[in-house]
């Protein structure tokens, strides 16, 4: 097993950030896809794997077309979500409609346009594979999830007051147990399906990627995210307690409390609640971010494990909830401190650690794959998918 | 000149040591098996310059030279240079790195202190009016449904402040606008009540239906201070503030999409936090405006504009002394100290607004037609 080095520097992705920026920004929007494949590329053609590279080979012209439409789309969906619900509602449907075309196109177009030491990706996936992981399994998951509690909280009065048999009552209690338990299983499973849609159809060359992941790993996965929130938020309550009583004591969150209806008390009364609520909002934050880190590096690992390329290229990653959660949580501040202007650092740390801990077991090498012609693909979906801030990155 | 770097044969993974050399306009790269290519420079696809990522040079039959030696090549395809290059010598180069985030600092802030507002102003008045019927249709069913309820005020006050409204106050404000003779304005007064206590306001949706509550009417004591409200409501449908908060509320939705498209989540607390703060700026500016019309046109129709800031104070003292902490969003309810709070409240520092509303005032008094702004 060996790492795959990343090369890029904080400072020299900030000069191209910054004037990116510039040039989008005098451009009034125009530049923005030859600087979109300008951060993209610098990331890709850094990440290295022994004296090979990533390129990202899209250019500015093929994307702008593709980035007209999608700026118009988008401009028409947020002018019907000012003006009407229905309009935004109608919208939104479409949207949904069209989400699993958009996701798909992406795919296909951002594999293709992307090559290791010469030969390109590809992805072979049906589109209706991609309507069933994207569209029909989430809603049916949603549904479960909003729609039955929803439904029971309008019947439940309804039958108290007509008088409720034995019979009846154990089955609402029932249903209060399983749809939680299905909606959970039901996650897991997208989350399989997904796995391999993605990767089972992915190609490098002539090779194939292949995965087999299980539902059940992806449950237990999700099961201790879900704990973990859990005993943070209780962590958190108490630490925050504490803090209060060890600071203002109770008697002085009362007299916060009546200061709030007094005018002439609010300005004294803000500053003690500062006290409360940063640390509340920051440690809300830093459980946020390790919660993410976490679930994510868990399926990370689990699915790079169980994949491989033609059988004899394998995968592996150690990249640890911990030193994921340091390096968002300082990436965080330095943003929020510097008012953005450290993003560029906060990318490349971000992307360094990911893929610094990304290793790869190859024992024939690379040198008999080669690219197989293809036509080209249009960047439409891609750029859609772009525009509703939709990431469908491949996990390198 | 010689460059050293790899070649690998179209579409193939494999590589092999490679060198390019240059020799008066002549090109040949070589391996140590032997000649792979020979031409020319502008036999050659290179790819842009990218900080000091790895260059690829993409030769006619498709095979690859790739070389980390960017400086040679730069040197040698000097001709063929893009325009992605000169985007290249703007990132090398310091002082144009610094030009280029001061630049993007002072337009961007440009842009959001008077672009947005100019443009919305310019994309408002060149809609139809009918944009603004459309906004306002289901906005007012909102509100009948889920805010307000029938008004419980005596039918006669009631008849009694409309036919003012239409026969008196509309010709003196319609004096000022003769081009906005599309609207129709109509008065239509609700009950609001909030735990159990009636709220005090006066709202204008774009389409020109002005509401006001039976609290409010209440707290006026003459038919001064409920017109000096009216105008500025008329003053907010007239200047199409509704459709410019529409068209703000786009520009900045895409402007915050376009800024954090290619960088992770972590700064989209910090941008909703900004764009929170920015449009709740361009409010305190509407509201600015329609004081300003209100306080004219009663300048020009000799009703004193004292009534304004009578009624302000009114509103004011009716918050105070209601235990009802959830003012911030109904009318006026903060005082000038609460700097913090004034930042998140749409309508400007109250007390700022009674003593523009007395200046006026006294313009009034000496029979001015026109009062200087300050």
């Amino acid at each position: 097993m060996k790492a795959l080095s990343f090369e890029g520097s904080g400072f020299e992705y900030f000069k191209i950030w910054i004037v990116n920026i510039l040039l989008t920004v005098i451009t009034v929007g125009l530049y923005y896809p030859w600087a979109k494949v300008r951060n993209r590329r610098y990331f890709y053609a850094n990440t290295r794997f022994e004296d090979r590279s990533f390129e990202y080979h899209a250019t500015g012209k093929q994307l702008f077309f593709g980035y007209l439409i999608a700026m118009a789309l988008f401009i028409a969906f947020a002018v019907a979500q000012q003006i009407s619900p229905i309009a935004s509602g109608v919208g939104f449907v479409i949207f949904i409609f069209a989400l699993p075309w958009i996701i798909w196109r992406s795919l296909k177009f951002n594999l293709r346009m992307t090559s290791f030491s010469n030969v390109r990706f590809s992805f072979e996936g049906g589109l209706g594979n991609a309507y069933i992981n994207f569209m029909l399994l989430p809603v049916v998951f949603f549904l479960i999830l909003y729609g039955i509690p929803i439904a029971a909280a309008i019947i439940m009065p309804a039958v108290a007051t007509a008088g409720v048999s034995t019979s009846l009552g154990l089955l609402i209690g029932f249903c209060l147990v399983v749809i939680p338990v299905v909606a959970f299983l039901l996650f897991a499973y997208i989350k399989m399906r997904n796995s391999h849609y993605s990767v089972n159809n992915s190609r490098y060359g002539q090779g194939q990627f292949s995965t087999r992941v299980e539902t059940a790993t992806f449950a237990k996965i999700a099961l201790k995210t879900i704990g973990i929130a859990i005993l943070s938020i209780i962590v958190l309550a108490l630490i925050l307690g504490a803090i209060v009583t060890a600071t203002i004591g109770v008697n002085g969150a009362l007299a916060i409390q009546q200061g709030m209806s007094d005018p002439d008390q609010i300005g004294s009364v803000m500053g003690s609640l500062l006290l409360i609520i940063t640390p509340l909002y920051i440690g809300f934050i830093a459980i946020g971010i390790f919660i993410q880190a976490y679930s994510y590096t868990r399926q990370r690992t689990y699915l790079l494990e169980n994949s491989s390329l033609d059988s004899h290229i394998t995968f592996a990653s150690t990249l640890t909830a911990r030193s994921l959660t340091w390096v968002m949580i300082s990436n965080f501040l330095m943003v929020i401190l510097t008012l953005g202007l450290a993003m560029p650092w906060a990318s490349v740390r971000l992307a360094r650690v990911i893929i610094e801990n990304t290793h790869l077991h190859s024992e024939a090498g690379f040198d008999q794959y080669f690219t197989a012609k293809q036509e080209e693909q249009s960047s439409l979906g891609e750029q859609i998918g772009d525009a509703f801030d939709i990431d469908m990155g491949v996990g390198i | 000149m010689l460059i050293q770097g790899s070649w690998h044969a179209d579409g193939s993974a494999a590589k092999i040591k490679a060198a390019l050399r240059a020799d008066a306009g002549k090109v040949t790269i070589e391996s140590d098996t032997g000649i792979l290519f020979s031409g020319v420079t502008s036999d050659f696809k290179v790819s842009a310059r990218l900080g000091n990522v790895e260059r690829k040079l993409t030769l006619p039959d498709g095979s690859l030279f790739t070389t980390g030696n960017n400086d040679d090549i730069d040197q040698l395809f000097k001709e063929s240079q893009s325009f992605l290059h000169f985007v290249h010598r703007l990132e090398s180069r310091i002082g144009w790195v610094a030009i280029a985030l001061v630049l993007t600092v002072a337009f961007s802030f440009g842009f959001i202190k008077w672009g947005i507002p100019w443009i919305s102003v310019k994309v408002a008045h060149v809609l139809p009016h009918k944009t603004n019927e459309l906004i306002a249709a289901q906005a007012f069913d909102f509100l009948d449904e889920y805010i307000f309820e029938e008004s419980q005020l005596d039918e006669a006050k009631r008849n009694g402040i409309r036919a003012h409204f239409n026969n008196t106050l509309l010709p003196l404000a319609g004096f000022q606008s003769e081009n906005q003779s599309d609207i129709k304005f109509t008065l239509h007064f609700r009950q609001w009540q909030q735990d159990d206590q009636g709220i005090p306001n006066a709202l204008a949706l774009p389409s020109g239906d002005i509401i006001l509550t039976d609290a409010f009417v209440e707290l006026s004591q003459n038919q001064n201070e409920i017109d000096a409200v009216l105008l500025h409501e008329i003053g907010h449908v007239i200047h199409r503030h509704s459709l410019q908060r529409v068209i703000q509320g786009t520009l900045i939705t895409t402007i915050v999409m376009m800024a954090t498209g290619d960088t992770s989540s972590i700064a989209d607390i910090g941008l909703g936090l900004g764009s929170l703060l920015v449009s709740s700026e361009y409010a305190r500016d509407h509201e600015s405006e329609a004081d300003l019309y209100a306080f004219e046109t009663m300048l020009n129709s000799n009703i004193d504009p004292v009534a304004f800031s009578n009624i302000m104070t009114a509103m004011t003292s009716y918050f105070e002394t209601s235990d009802d902490s959830k003012s911030a969003d109904v009318e006026p309810g903060s005082t000038e100290e609460e700097s913090l709070l004034d930042y998140i409240s749409s309508h400007p520092v109250t007390a700022l607004r009674i003593e523009q509303a007395n200046r006026y005032s006294e313009c009034f008094r000496q029979n001015l037609k026109t009062c200087e702004q300050r």
